[in-house]
């Protein structure tokens, strides 16, 4: 069982890379053996999902895989393979920087179907190193959109670029596997430029500050994303616009380092780097960062504002200024925090709002998915829809009365509660779009928002 | 094409450099009505939907990758110019302050001042990069949310699951760094007092510091409670109504920049 779907997606493999000419043979041999070891839960997902996603959404990923609470989290957590369904749901709270993966997956996904060689041989040589589960959902990605044939004209474009990183890496991979995180970086700074996926670097540089105990999964995820990341890009060379997400806590030391090194004009990027230490940090962060710094320094005590046209505006401000008094100016400053704060106050709300809400809907999704599954033949999308209107709405109810509080509290026990009672009472309807259907709901909002309003 | 206009709005007034890193929205918005008017005959199951789909999706991840690599820049431009600004504050105070090894009172308010309209401006430009981050992802909620309205497609939960966690809208950082920010503002203002005020009232000028970044402010508190007001699709994952107690203040002040302002 497990051969089977190596098997197929090997012969896919061969037929997209024979499209392109490119030649792999060297890493094909360790198909087999990658692909087999790495499937003892795919063929589940692949029978259930892929068969039915494919002739719906091919181009698609993401929305391939509602149906299994935990696919959707691999899409962008490391850490949610199917053996992990519980990693998935603690990842966005916390907001770990550990999963932008996905948009990689899904641009490329459309642009080229040409990324199994690479995740297969990265897994090949990826599972002594990092925990399995994160290949495993790896490997879903990609492998709906290879039967879907549309993608070819693109591929055929970004082939004929990537042939001789897909040696380098192949080279790197099969060679040795000590040395790949730090070869990775080097092959991401390599290739992944014009395309800029951002995403997937930033996590092995934040990571040494913050967080240890994820540190394994880090080597795998960036390491995941970049894989896709190349691909995309058309080309390739020294350069790299990887971005790196920095933190005080990374300036700090990257000060610290300067300051040893004698000040910013003098410290060289190089050296930098190497007082710096830091896993995963390349010199061209390193450049980027100094050369900010300097300006940043060396900027004349005016304005720290931005471009020019703000420089103008602030100077033109401050010979204003001398014509009033001190206190004026003071208490102008004063008026001009308060707005600010208060912006900054009620967008702090409206993000977590927007995070609440999100989640309750995605609970309240897989809840029902869970009784769907015990009610075969109900089709899970559609069946679900009525009585999550009812949910939401109290949920949005809720959340309309506590805004006046500015306390966006909701209880997720009541509305589950609530959720329970309509299912067991109610009969399942197969209407529209769940989005659209909200006749039954819209009634409800207007009369509290005329409470809130007097 | 509320919020379009809204948003339209939003970039006009944005700050310099700041235009073009939005969400294009309105083209958005044009794909979907082009995928929908295609669609009907050939709804799910077809390959040129699906070909539609990761085309749109195509270009949505275009875009966020567009957000995340302004927003991340911006942030470690933030993050130097904290660490810099704490450390003038610090020059300042070490060489002109009463202690300091060349106490100068005029020099010593001189600096101060500038201080005080840098760290006010610094403040206020993190605000609005996370206002930045919001209405580009209230941009995306829309736009998928229309996307699956028009096309039937249940494209817009598990992509909104992707973007929540894009570094674009994990803004944690920013804001701390603003409240880091207010307390030092707080460490360099004088305390406030009632006279102050009464002369602000009088006064001709009000929005004269940062009036840039100030004027934006204005407008993005007044966007987000207009974009907040109820519009025929609310629905389960529309937010709820902003009220703003000082609306008017805020209104008057964005007409008129040169007003006098009613402190409440």
């Amino acid at each position: 069982m497990e051969a089977r779907p190596a098997v197929s997606v090997q012969s896919v493999v061969a037929s997209q890379l024979s499209n392109c000419g490119a030649s792999l043979s060297s890493s094909l041999p360790m198909y087999p053996t990658s692909l087999g070891e790495k499937y003892p839960k795919f063929p589940d997902l692949q029978q259930a999902s892929t068969e039915k996603e494919l002739k719906q959404y091919p181009g698609t990923v993401v929305s391939s895989l509602p149906s299994s609470s935990g696919a959707v989290g691999l899409m962008f957590s490391s850490s949610s393979g199917f053996s992990a369904d519980l990693h998935f749901s603690s990842v966005p709270p916390q907001e770990k920087h550990s999963g932008p993966a996905p948009f990689n997956s899904q641009s490329t996904n459309s642009e080229t179907s040409i990324q199994l060689p690479h995740s297969g041989v990265l897994q090949s040589t990826a599972s002594s190193q990092y925990l399995i589960e994160n290949n495993e959902p790896w490997c879903i990605d990609p492998l709906p959109n290879f039967l879907d044939p549309f993608p070819v004209q693109n591929s055929q474009v970004a082939c004929s670029n990537k042939q001789s990183d897909w040696q380098e890496w192949a080279d790197l991979v099969i060679n040795d596997e000590d040395a790949l995180a730090s070869n990775w970086n080097d092959i991401m700074a390599d290739t992944s430029i014009a395309d800029s996926e951002p995403k997937e670097e930033k996590q092995p540089l934040n990571f040494p500050m913050q967080q240890v105990q994820a540190s394994q999964q880090i080597p795998a995820v960036s390491v995941e994303t970049s894989v896709i990341a190349p691909s995309s890009s058309a080309a390739s060379g020294a350069a790299t616009k990887q971005r790196m997400r920095w933190t005080p806590e990374l300036h700090e030391a990257f000060v610290e380092a300067v300051n040893k090194l004698g000040g910013s004009e003098r410290a060289t990027p190089k050296g930098v780097l190497k007082l710096m230490k830091v896993e995963g940090l390349t010199i061209y962060h390193v450049k980027s960062h100094l050369q900010k710094y300097r300006t940043a320094r060396y900027k004349p005590e005016a304005s720290d504002g931005g471009s020019s046209e703000q420089k103008q505006s602030s100077i033109d401000d401050l010979s204003s200024l001398d014509l009033k008094t001190g206190i004026e100016i003071t208490e102008a400053l004063r008026l001009q925090m308060e707005v600010q704060k208060r912006l900054h106050e009620q967008l702090e709300i409206q993000r977590n709002l927007q995070l609440r809400i999100e989640e309750q809907g995605r609970y309240l999704q897989q809840m029902f998915e869970k009784q769907c599954k015990s009610m075969p033949g109900v089709d899970l999308a559609k069946g679900s829809s009525s009585t999550a209107d009812d949910a939401f709405a109290q949920l949005s109810d809720g959340v309309q009365n506590s805004s006046g509080k500015n306390d966006p509290g909701v209880s997720q026990i009541d509305t589950a509660k609530e959720v329970d009672e309509k299912r067991k009472g109610r009969e399942r309807e197969v209407p529209g779009d769940p989005e659209t259907n909200i006749t039954s709901t819209s009634d409800s909002p207007p009369s509290k928002r005329s409470k809130l309003d007097e | 094409m509320k919020f379009g206009k809204r948003l339209k709005q939003q970039i006009e007034e944005t700050l310099p450099g700041w235009g073009d890193k939005f969400l294009s929205y309105k083209d958005l918005k044009k794909l979907v009505k082009l995928i929908s008017s295609c669609a009907p005959p050939m709804m799910s199951g077809s390959l040129e939907y699906g070909k539609a789909e990761a085309e749109f999706v195509y270009l949505l991840n275009n875009e966020i990758d567009k957000f995340n690599a302004f927003f991340m820049e911006q942030e470690e431009d933030f993050i130097i110019r904290h660490k810099e600004l704490q450390q003038r504050i610090g020059r300042v105070i070490d060489t002109w302050g009463p202690n300091g090894s060349q106490p100068s009172e005029t020099d010593y308010k001189e600096e101060l001042a500038k201080i005080r309209k840098d760290i006010v401006d610094f403040h206020g430009e993190m605000v609005l990069l996370i206002n930045y981050s919001n209405i580009n992802y209230t941009g995306l909620a829309k736009i998928l949310k229309k996307y699956d309205k028009r096309t039937g497609g249940l494209l817009r939960s598990p992509y909104i699951q992707k973007v929540l966690q894009q570094p674009f809208f994990t803004t944690d950082l920013i804001s701390k760094l603003v409240k880091e920010c207010e307390s030092t503002i707080d460490s360099v203002f004088p305390p406030p007092c009632d006279e102050e005020r009464t002369l602000v009232l009088g006064s001709a000028n009000i929005g004269v510091a940062g009036e840039g970044i100030f004027r934006n402010t204005v407008a993005a508190l007044l966007t987000m409670q207009e974009i907040r007001k109820g519009s025929s699709t609310y629905g389960r994952f529309s937010l709820p109504p902003l009220n703003l107690p000082e609306t008017d203040v805020i209104q008057s002040n964005s007409l008129q920049i040169n007003s006098p302002i009613a402190i409440p």
